[in-house]
């Protein structure tokens, strides 16, 4: 039976942050939306449709919200959707352990007057915690449809799909003491007939002091109404001690209280490790992971300094055994003392050392380092190589094809299976075109041409370069989010960050940023205030290294020397933190608050990690390959019409007397603006080229690739700065980073001298 | 010393003053609602307490010194019922009246010490604060601390929360994190990290100093 327009509405997926809202959302809508273990993944509203209800509804997912009085920008989202004119169904999305912040929202759902559906979702994570929920109870006392869900087994779903359409206004009413309800009653008077959710709400919020709301309203109603809501909130203020709107949340809290004592109980029966695998855990894994990790640490440390060392030192070759042992026995007891007795899980020990004091630090420089071999070496090393000389090639010469061989760890050996005669696109590409024109000809040329042909170039590498190094970067990232390391990671780095005006919180575009900044600099949307959202734009741009950048910079670095790469991360940093702490005190505002709810720390699971990675990708293909097409064109046209020389030839006397550097590395520099790595390369070969036989200078390959990072970001990223932070941020940030890292370069140049 | 009806008056004029700044003669005696309101105020200025002019009423410097002494006892009488006899509110105000006519300076400080302190009185008004403020020894534990204080493994639960910041008391109070809530201090390094139930929260020092939390 066709559902007439009148009866026609939207489900709307409202919840606490980490609450799993996204993963609801993709099984509504079969669309896919990032989903991870870290609070504010989702930034922004997306919509999609469900088919299969009331013959296709529209589904909004919304970003976590603590309360519908909103925070942030993010949290705003929420609120704001709600409260649109159109009839909707909320499907409020409940971590079932943590019923009590789930109902604090539900009661202001309950003052808007919304037809509510609420999933307690996570409730494995509820009975392994040997909590119980009387969800009759609570079923009779709220009256409306309460579904049990596991989202991510996909558990509870289809019973969630068909009570959506039974959605009820919850049955939860907060009394606010007399002085605040007679406020309210006034103010719903003032209100009557210019909402579209029940006043009641509104006049709570603005007793809040709802300025967002407020700016909202002044286009509705007259001056002199908001004035008189503001006597009226003053009046009332005068009652009490505390803001009004922490009065409020507390009564609402004693009500929510009161709820959930009723229906929550608690079995006892916490569910713990299995006897053998904790044996395994505390008497094998942890002394054999911890040994590695001194060892690891060790060995990092004395490859920096390894041309001090004499070389077969006996004392050389076993201090990284002597560390590793020290670390083993520290780690075990530390542990045993700790959580043997505690009856902890594994996952809650985890959690802990990941955050400890002093553990988690060695642990982050082995999870770095992990994560180097991993995108650095196999995938910007091994696969790029593999792709870039062998499966594309180049036009005019052909590869020689490549052996498949099966490589046996321990041994060092490989046994080849067989040669694979294949000579690359490019070169087949290129023996088509030549039998239609010429290879002088500029249409061979447009598309094949060795330094800038579209296809030779600019397709070879935004798949060849960029697509590995991207790829395993998203890979070694869903881990640490789903993990739910990440957020570890802001409890220890907050300390540093307040130094640059940032806060833990900051951690994400920060991590995100060393994938790709474009990304990372959307996601600066989850940072409280405005000047936090400026420091964070600004040094993504000017210090933060993506992940096809930093790939081609640590292969190239680390194959001159470790030293070199130890000095340019150090650089890099230092630069990072200098423009951080001196912007935090150019810029106005006060600091912000670090207050973050920290996740579970879960076994992440392969398959979402498989496929945020494969949407990452997808994403970044889309917005990748079309830019670097426009930018190999532009570089094309550029030469053929004599403009690049030109340019090349004002930024040439800098590039030269104040760089040291060849001339023709500023070619290199134009190119980073159209995509950072880009320049990267460009600058590491025609170094190599100029350096002939005598090998590449490391000074000037240092001082280049410190430009290259600091220097203006790309394309992408800069029309995102404008679109986040308007035209006048976004060029005055340009224009801050453009000289300061040709600087910073200039007086790298001289120490370096110094030290020759 | 002043008699408890003087004590009373001292008490009043430091009040409106606090609240609207200054404090008008006429509205003042209508206030004070005893018969001999006028009596008691010429003896205050007639013993140098207080002054007049243009119809204004000011303590004097010994009258302030005294006014503080009775604010201070007040207040942390109030704290005293509220936060650890769990008196209700009615009951608190008529009692902490009688309170602090009866304190003397020593039992003063032993309150203010086993309640750590406190900055504000239930109504979120300040506390003057005392020597004992000031020598405030950190080794001994209070029962109410904030809970920067706390070792971590400690349980607590939440006393109170006071903030200069509207924002930071909007967004605790959203997560959950009020009063009567128990918590567990899970570490206090490199961040501090507070378990609430099932969630754990990361919170710096700035907010850990203004959360007060009594020891479980």
């Amino acid at each position: 039976m066709p559902v007439s327009e009148m009866n026609r509405y939207k489900v709307a997926l409202v919840g606490n942050p980490n609450v799993g809202k996204s993963v609801i959302f993709g099984l509504l809508t079969g669309k896919y939306v990032t989903v991870s273990n870290y609070p504010g993944t989702t930034v922004e509203v997306s919509r999609g449709v469900c088919n299969g209800l009331d013959g296709g509804v529209e589904v909004v997912d919304t970003p976590g919200a603590n309360s519908l009085i909103p925070l942030s920008e993010d949290e705003s989202v929420a609120r704001d959707m709600l409260l649109e004119e159109c009839k909707k169904h909320v499907v409020q999305v409940v971590d079932a352990k943590n019923l009590r912040r789930g109902l604090l929202i539900t009661t202001q759902l309950a003052e808007m007057g919304l037809p509510v559906v609420i999933t307690l979702n996570m409730w494995d994570e509820l009975l392994d915690r040997g909590m119980n929920i009387d969800v009759n109870v609570l079923q009779e006392k709220l009256r409306l449809p309460i579904i049990k869900t596991i989202a991510t087994h996909r558990v509870g779903v289809s019973a969630l799909f068909s009570s959506i359409p039974n959605a009820k206004v919850p049955n939860l009413y907060v009394d606010y003491g007399n002085f605040i309800e007679e406020g309210i009653s006034k103010i719903e008077k003032i209100l009557q007939g210019n909402t579209t959710v029940n006043e009641r709400a509104l006049a709570i919020m603005l007793l809040s002091g709802d300025s967002a709301l407020e700016e909202k309203l002044r286009k509705k109603l007259s001056d002199h109404a908001l004035d008189e809501v503001q006597s009226i909130r003053n009046n009332i203020q005068a009652h009490f001690g505390s803001p009004l709107s922490y009065v409020i949340n507390i009564k609402r809290a004693n009500y929510v209280d009161a709820v959930v004592e009723a229906v929550t109980s608690n079995l006892k029966k916490e569910k713990e490790t299995h006897p053998v695998l904790r044996k395994i855990f505390f008497y094998f894994l942890m002394p054999a992971a911890s040994f590695f990790m001194g060892y690891k640490l060790m060995a990092l440390l004395m490859y920096l300094i390894s041309s001090r060392l004499p070389p077969g030192s006996v004392f050389a070759s076993l201090l990284p055994f002597v560390v590793g042992g020290i670390s083993s026995i520290w780690f075990s007891l530390h542990l045993y003392v700790k959580e043997y007795k505690a009856k902890s899980t594994i996952a809650g020990i985890l959690g802990s050392i990941t955050m400890h004091p002093v553990a988690a630090f060695p642990l982050l420089v082995i999870i770095l380092w992990t994560v180097y071999k991993l995108v650095g070496e196999f995938g910007a090393g091994t696969c790029v190589e593999f792709f870039e000389e062998k499966v594309f090639g180049r036009s005019l010469i052909p590869s020689g094809g490549f052996d498949v061989s099966i490589y046996i760890p321990f041994v060092q050996k490989s046994y080849v299976v067989t040669h694979v005669n294949f000579q690359g696109f490019n070169y087949y590409l290129g023996l088509l075109a030549q039998k239609l024109v010429d290879k002088d000809n500029i249409i061979f040329e447009l598309f094949l041409n060795e330094q800038s042909g579209l296809i030779r170039v600019g397709l070879t590498y935004a798949i060849a370069i960029v697509f590995p190094i991207v790829g395993f970067f998203f890979l070694a990232f869903g881990i640490m989010e789903d993990s739910g390391y990440l957020p570890r990671l802001a409890v220890m780095v907050d300390k540093i960050f307040k130094r640059i005006g940032l806060n833990g919180k900051a951690v994400l575009p920060m991590v995100l940023g060393l994938g790709c900044d474009t990304m990372a600099t959307l996601t600066t949307r989850i940072l409280n205030t405005k000047k936090e959202r400026i420091i964070a734009t600004l040094l993504l741009a000017l210090a933060i290294p993506c992940s096809a950048q930093l790939g081609v910079i640590s292969s190239v670095l680390g194959r001159v020397s470790g030293i070199y790469f130890a000095i340019y991360v150090f650089v890099i940093c230092t630069q990072l933190l200098l423009v951080g702490y001196l912007s935090s005190k150019v810029l106005p505002g006060a600091p912000s608050d670090f207050l973050m709810e920290i996740p579970p720390f879960r076994m992440p699971k392969l398959s979402n990690i498989f496929i945020k990675t494969f949407y990452r990708i997808h994403w970044f293909l889309k917005e990748a390959v079309p830019l670097f097409m426009l930018g190999t064109l532009a570089l094309f046209v550029a030469t053929k019409a004599g403009l690049l020389s030109f340019v090349e030839r004002m930024g040439a006397p800098i590039t030269r007397n104040f760089l040291g550097l060849p001339e023709e590395t500023t070619h290199g520099f134009i190119l980073g603006f159209l995509r950072r790595d880009y320049g990267a390369v460009s600058i590491f070969k025609t170094l190599e080229e100029k350096g002939g036989s005598a090998g590449i200078d490391p000074k000037q390959l240092l001082v280049s690739l410190v430009v290259i990072t600091l220097f203006i970001p790309c394309l992408a990223n800069f029309l995102v700065m404008i679109k986040e932070q308007g035209a006048k941020n976004a060029f005055l940030m340009f224009a801050f980073i453009f000289p300061y890292s040709v600087l910073v370069g200039g007086i790298l140049r001289v120490i370096l001298q110094q030290f020759s | 010393m002043t008699e408890s009806s003087q004590e009373e008056i001292l008490e009043l004029i430091w009040t409106i003053d606090e609240e609207k700044g200054e404090v008008e003669r006429d509205s003042l005696i209508k206030k004070i609602r005893l018969p001999s309101a006028e009596q008691i105020l010429n003896t205050l200025i007639h013993e140098e307490y207080v002054t007049i002019s243009d119809s204004k009423v000011a303590l004097t410097k010994k009258g302030l010194a005294d006014a503080r002494v009775i604010i201070r006892r007040h207040r942390l009488a109030e704290r005293l019922l509220h936060d650890v006899l769990d008196v209700k509110e009615d009951a608190m105000d008529s009692s902490a009246c009688k309170f602090e006519h009866i304190l003397d300076e020593e039992v003063t400080a032993s309150i203010c010490t086993l309640l750590g302190h406190p900055v504000t009185c239930p109504h979120g008004k300040a506390i003057p604060p005392g020597e004992c403020c000031e020598k405030a020894n950190k080794e001994i534990r209070p029962v109410v601390m904030p809970l920067s204080d706390l070792k971590s493994g400690d349980e607590a639960k939440i006393a109170y929360i006071v903030t200069k910041y509207h924002g930071r008391l909007d967004r605790l109070s959203s997560m959950g994190l009020l009063p009567g809530v128990q918590i567990h201090l899970h570490q206090r390094q490199p961040t501090y990290v507070i378990q609430m139930g099932e969630t754990q929260i990361a919170l710096d020092t700035a907010i850990a100093r203004d959360i007060y939390v009594r020891l479980l």
